[in-house]
């Protein structure tokens, strides 16, 4: 249908379509989409195998004449089933959405265009709403694939019955995946408006990307970089020492993936019991807070952005 | 007396304490074709950077079709078009797709059929499917000059237009110049280097030199005083410091 829309609507749409062309972004995205179906066959298969293990214990043991204890998979809340989608989100949607925050801005940089957009009759914030939107979109889309792979894992298995409660505690889990990924879809976004350079533009977040994931829970959480990569060890308690108690204090505010990881054991049901968030601003309003800044962050460079000098010098 | 198309009163600009523009004031006449010369440096982007609101004076004022650069920037921007030195496009847009989005963001309605109409009339309807990253810098102009007119505007400001293209190319430019001049009764305001493509385009002239006016004329009067291009070559030689440094040699 032809007809005027909104400037910001315009550069939104017109933003996410071209974003979407990339090969990049696309086969990210896939990527994260992929990985998000494995985590839900990882956990349906854990599942499986232990319960048909159990089946046959049972059997035996109901054969033998002895006691049967109760099937452990009755023992472990259904969500903890998408206990691996968190380890996927922290690693490959992250990164996803960095590339995606940064060629939303990046690819008008590198063509050129801004002084074309410039001179049109927008208003003056039009060009960063419309990118922050287009952000917000494609990344409630990708969260979207996310939460549609989770919602049809535990409909199509049979044993699984999840309740109202539960329902809403997923909601609650692909809320703060949202939030987190788009955390970095926005430092992404800051760093391409603001960098003089295409390389820096994308080398600076990934490198906070990295960071955040690899080595602040380290000192926050005493974790081994490997351990990033698995969503029940890197719940273990540091141990109790001035140095971690210190740590946590300082840095827990900023180790946002330990944040993220600790919110969504909490909403999927497998933080184990006893432990808790080391740093002292719960989880969620961690991401909150986070999201907050990097949407400050993303706002001022992309307000600041010079319509005239706005190309990449490399 | 018509209001000019163009007034500057005083327009500044700076960078890093070096004056880009110095207090530059003139008027450019309704239906001109403004030609403004001068050497590498001289300010003459910054000026129409300025004009087309790209960025804010340091002091002074300019009006465009009526409304003040600095405070009616979008009422300015919706009754001008601009071309670039070099015209960068999307390139892995086709052309159509590109003028789409720039009718779209200019508030064209129906922009699709505005787009075919622009495309028509300067000839390139061929290029529309094809995707921009595979044109020529002629071809790469002339969609430049498209978007710049999709949504009829009064005034036209080209920032070395014909720079980097063939004595083809540049008379195909200079044609479509007139003729959007004469047909549409655009304002025309074209910095350029080439002398001879005032004599033969522009109706009026000025020449700026490190940032300061030092010549503004009509270009008959010009030509009756000073004859053909090649004296009007010498005029602007005379003018610039590479001419007055010829001088002295």
């Amino acid at each position: 249908m032809e007809g005027v829309s909104s400037p910001n609507w315009l550069i939104a749409g017109q933003s996410a379509r071209f974003v979407l062309r990339e090969r990049t972004v696309s086969l990210l995205s896939l990527l994260f989409v992929v990985l998000v179906l494995i985590s839900a066959w990882l956990g349906w298969s854990a599942t499986s195998t232990v319960n048909r293990i159990y089946l046959d214990a049972a059997a035996f043991l109901q054969a033998a004449g002895q006691q049967v204890p109760t099937n452990p998979v009755l023992d472990i809340s259904p969500l903890s089933l998408m206990r691996n989608m968190s380890v996927y989100v922290a690693l490959i949607g992250a990164l996803s959405a960095i590339v995606i925050g940064n060629r939303l801005i990046g690819l008008d940089r590198k063509a050129g265009v801004l002084p074309l957009i410039g001179i049109r009759p927008l208003g003056s914030n039009a060009y960063a709403v419309g990118k922050i939107a287009a952000l917000t979109g494609l990344i409630v889309g990708l969260a979207a694939v996310a939460a549609l792979v989770a919602v049809a894992t535990f409909l199509v298995l049979p044993a699984v019955t999840i309740t109202a409660a539960q329902w809403v505690q997923l909601a609650g889990f692909m809320a703060v995946t949202t939030l987190y990924m788009g955390i970095f879809g926005l430092i992404g976004l800051a760093a391409g408006a603001g960098a003089r350079s295409e390389t820096v533009g994308l080398l600076l977040p990934v490198t906070l990307w990295l960071t955040l994931t690899f080595i602040l829970p380290q000192l926050t959480a005493n974790l081994n970089p490997t351990a990033a990569i698995n969503p029940i060890s890197a719940l273990a308690t540091p141990p109790d020492t001035s140095f971690f108690h210190w740590a946590a204090i300082v840095l827990g505010p900023f180790s946002l993936t330990d944040a993220y990881k600790f919110a969504s054991a909490g909403l999927l049901d497998y933080l184990p019991q006893g432990v808790t968030s080391p740093s002292f601003i719960p989880p969620v309003i961690n991401l909150v807070l986070a999201t907050g800044v990097a949407g400050a962050i993303a706002w001022r460079t992309l307000t600041r952005l010079s319509m005239t000098q706005g190309e990449y010098n490399v | 007396m018509p209001e000019p198309m163009i007034r500057l009163n005083r327009l500044t600009q700076s960078f890093d304490g070096m004056t880009a523009v110095d207090a530059l004031s003139m008027d450019i006449a309704q239906g001109a074709i403004f030609g403004f010369l001068g050497h590498n440096g001289a300010g003459k982007t910054t000026t129409i950077q300025m004009l087309t609101t790209l960025a804010r004076p340091a002091s002074g004022t300019a009006t465009v079709a009526g409304h003040d650069i600095c405070n009616a920037p979008l009422e300015v921007r919706r009754r001008i078009g601009y071309v670039p030195e070099n015209v960068r496009l999307y390139d892995t847009l086709t052309a159509a797709e590109n003028l789409m989005f720039f009718a779209r963001l200019s508030g064209v309605t129906a922009p699709q059929r505005r787009v075919n109409e622009v495309l028509e009339l300067l000839d390139c309807t061929y290029l529309a499917d094809k995707r921009v990253g595979g044109f020529s810098k002629g071809m790469r102009q002339r969609i430049g000059l498209a978007q710049a007119i999709l949504h009829r505007p009064a005034v036209l400001f080209l920032d070395e237009p014909t720079s980097g293209l063939d004595p083809m190319g540049i008379k195909m430019l200079r044609d479509l110049v007139l003729r959007l001049n004469t047909e549409f009764g655009m304002t025309i305001f074209m910095n350029t280097h080439l002398i001879s493509e005032i004599a033969k385009t522009c109706t009026s002239i000025a020449v700026l030199s490190h940032g300061k006016l030092v010549f503004h004329d009509r270009i008959e009067a010009v030509t009756a005083r000073y004859g053909d291009d090649a004296a009007l070559e010498e005029l602007y030689l005379s003018l610039t410091p590479v001419g007055r440094l010829a001088e002295v040699a």
